[in-house]
């Protein structure tokens, strides 16, 4: 549906963005990550249509749209990091003014403001002046304004920056029925990689301008790790145990911890069912299994150095 | 369209500091300068009453023969003696002062009465005198010496008062012109060796024109007051768009893909709205409240208006300018700085702190093309000829900036956010 291809951007001397190739599949939820001066917000901003590339394209349904903008203007919304709301007017003042601009039918215009109202859980207050709200309503209201033109792809900047969780659960509920109830298509930047996690079925991360990894998240975890972390938990202490789940194949370290025993083996290697005949013969029972993987913030610091709020 | 103008009419409207500085803020600003300077402006003539009490203690006969005593003793001839006697004979300082303070010209606001030292003092203590001046005694004689024996005098006019007011002022100014113009004179006569001694009145700062109405202090202010506010209506709306654009509802706007210029065209209609509503309201309320163009016909009305019209105008399309050159530049300080300096420079020139005429020749014409300038101009021309013919240049120069400027907003308008 859409596709950057070989995306660059030069500010002066500063490449910003440096070849760029990514796609949304229709219907898909897609995240972007990266540290902050990674370069994603130049590179939302060429999608968008708002800046111009240095090099590259951005390709709507095969077609270029850098010549002709307007064709991605239609389709897109987008929710900027800003709160792109005018403060002096009210909720429903802002999207009637942004519905009209977006060229929505008046015949439909009110309906449409009153079900993106609906969506955000700001109908009972749209008659207040933004300036009033708190900052998580503002976001709410920021983006029900990419949505009056129903578009088919939305882009979302991080968009739950700075508010409180209600409002914050309230989004993320907003932008998952978006994308599975309405079949809206997701570009969604975060620093919170729960949220991404929650959120997309693919992930984009990016490093100094350009995309170091991408796919899916079982396909970025796999990225990191060669082992698997077991942590179990025993009826009782035994050191006679410990000794013989180190003496079973593939496992390489066995560590005692608070919780019980840490067992650090090869990625893939199913000893299970080995711990389990080990810990009958002792006449010992396993109380708590856990199988401890990787996690994308791990991937996250293993790729960039840096945590995603650095 | 209409969306943009609605928009901008209301964030504008829901700012209250911005309403109060545009709109009110002037008004105060007029009411303040009328009641603390009033009366400083010579058109507002009429207003003013000077009572002056006058206390002669010279008598001019005694003085006269105490220098014909001085002239015969000097050693000079006969011939000189008497030239010089008659010049003194004609000169008479003690009548030529009461000669001035009689003038009819003058009787419509300088009232005048003759009355002892003690009389004088009791009543400007009471408030009923202004001020008195005194004719010391020997005043012809210390002054006749002064002239022609080139004396100096131990004598001469005092002016006593109890406090310092605009009518003291005035009456200050009238003596020292007086007295510099007799001086002046009596130059003139003697170099020109001529004995004619024509009394010239001073006329008190500035030039009075028969069969032409003067413009008061009060509507000069309130005309630079209203100017100098509508072009900081311009700088106001242009703002707007610089936070705008830093919270990226500019970005928002591209990306619904109006067309760009209806952001333009919203910006430049609602501060033509805007400052045509502020100058209407400035003049409106400064009627009401002060007067400040009494009995004027609905001639008169309707040209204050058309020109306001067209004021508002060029205003507007100095915001386009403004609205344009903000989304082109990035600094948010150096945009204010160069609206403001632009504006205010504008303003010197237009004349809204001092009038026009002030200025030195080549700053009067540059700024009799500013639109406040030639608002300023033509509506003081106004006042004084209503004379419709007057109209015709300032109404094209002043359609003309708003097309130029408006055409320039509109080439640099950028379509994207940023390139």
């Amino acid at each position: 549906m859409l596709e950057t291809v070989k995306l660059s951007k030069t500010f002066k001397e500063k490449k910003a963005v440096e070849e760029i190739e990514l796609y949304l599949h229709a219907g898909e939820s897609v995240g972007l990550l990266g540290p902050n001066g990674a370069g994603k917000s130049t590179t939302i901003s060429m999608i968008s249509s708002l800046m111009k590339p240095t090099s590259g394209d951005v390709k709507l349904d095969g077609k270029s749209i850098i010549k002709n903008p307007s064709e991605i203007r239609k389709v897109l919304g987008v929710v900027p990091q800003e709160i792109a709301l005018y403060e002096e007017l009210s909720a429903y003042e802002n999207l009637k003014f942004f519905g009209k601009i977006y060229h929505v039918a008046k015949e439909v215009l009110e309906n449409r403001i009153q079900e993106v109202l609906e969506m955000v859980g700001l109908k009972d207050r749209q008659k207040e002046l933004v300036k009033t709200f708190s900052g998580g309503m503002k976001r709410r209201v920021n983006i029900a304004a990419a949505l009056l033109h129903k578009p088919k792809i939305l882009i979302l900047d991080e968009p739950t920056v700075g508010i409180d969780p209600q409002s914050r659960n309230h989004i993320l509920e907003t932008v998952r029925k978006l994308n599975e109830m309405h079949g809206t298509t997701i570009l969604y930047t975060s620093h919170y990689m729960k949220e991404v996690e929650q959120l997309c079925n693919r992930v984009y991360i990016m490093d100094h301008g350009r995309v170091v990894a991408s796919g899916t998240k079982t396909e970025l975890l796999s990225i990191l790790s060669t082992e698997d972390t077991i942590q179990i938990q025993l009826s009782k202490k035994s050191d006679s145990l410990l000794n013989t789940i180190k003496a079973i194949e593939h496992v390489r370290r066995v560590d005692e911890t608070t919780q019980g025993i840490r067992i650090i083996s090869k990625k893939g290697s199913n000893i299970l069912s080995d711990l389990v005949h080990a810990a009958e013969k002792e006449g010992i029972q396993i109380i708590h299994f856990q199988m401890e993987v990787p996690s994308l913030e791990d991937v996250f610091l293993h790729l960039t150095g840096k945590t995603l709020r650095d | 369209m209409g969306s943009f103008i609605k928009k901008d009419l209301l964030v504008f409207w829901r700012d209250r500091k911005e309403v109060l500085l545009s709109l009110l803020l002037p008004i105060v600003l007029i009411a303040v300068l009328n009641i603390a300077l009033s009366g400083l402006f010579n058109s507002d003539e009429d207003s003013i009453n000077i009572h002056v009490g006058i206390v002669e203690e010279d008598n001019s006969s005694i003085g006269m023969e105490q220098f014909e005593e001085a002239l015969n003793q000097l050693n000079i001839s006969q011939v000189e003696q008497e030239a010089a006697l008659k010049q003194a004979q004609m000169l008479d300082p003690s009548k030529t002062v009461r000669d001035f303070f009689n003038n009819p010209e003058l009787q419509d606001w300088l009232h005048t009465q003759n009355i002892s030292e003690t009389e004088a003092i009791k009543l400007v203590e009471e408030g009923e005198l202004d001020a008195f001046v005194k004719i010391p005694e020997g005043f012809t004689y210390e002054v006749l010496s002064s002239i022609i024996f080139d004396e100096e005098a131990d004598v001469g006019l005092t002016i006593h008062a109890d406090e310092q007011s605009t009518e003291l002022t005035t009456l200050q100014n009238m003596v020292n012109n007086f007295v510099d113009s007799v001086n002046l004179q009596f130059a003139l006569g003697t170099s020109a060796g001529t004995d004619s001694l024509e009394q010239l009145l001073p006329q008190g700062g500035s030039e009075i024109m028969e069969g032409v109405e003067m413009y008061s202090f009060s509507q000069y202010i309130t005309i630079a007051m209203s100017a100098l506010f509508s072009l900081f209506i311009a700088q106001t709306v242009a703002m707007k768009t610089v936070t705008e654009k830093r919270e990226r509802v500019f970005n928002r706007i591209i990306l619904a893909d109006s067309h760009p210029l209806q952001f333009l065209i919203g910006k430049t209609f609602a501060t033509f709205c805007l400052s045509l509503l502020q100058i209407t309201l400035t003049f409106t309320v400064s009627q009401l409240l002060f007067d400040i163009f009494p009995d004027k016909s609905m001639q008169f009305w309707l040209g204050i208006l058309i020109i306001f019209t067209l004021f508002a105008l060029s205003i507007a399309g100095l915001s386009a300018l403004f609205t344009s050159i903000s989304l082109n530049l990035r600094d948010e300080n150096a945009i204010s700085g160069i609206f403001t300096a632009i504006i205010m420079g504008m303003a010197v020139l237009g004349g809204s702190f001092a009038p026009i005429q002030s200025l030195p020749a080549v700053l009067q014409k540059i700024g009799e093309w500013t639109p406040n300038g030639l608002t300023q101009t033509v509506l003081l021309e106004w006042i004084q000829f209503t004379n419709p013919s007057d109209l015709i240049i300032p109404i094209i120069v002043l359609i003309g900036f708003f097309i130029v400027c408006l055409a320039i907003g509109m080439s640099i308008f950028p379509t994207r956010g940023r390139n």
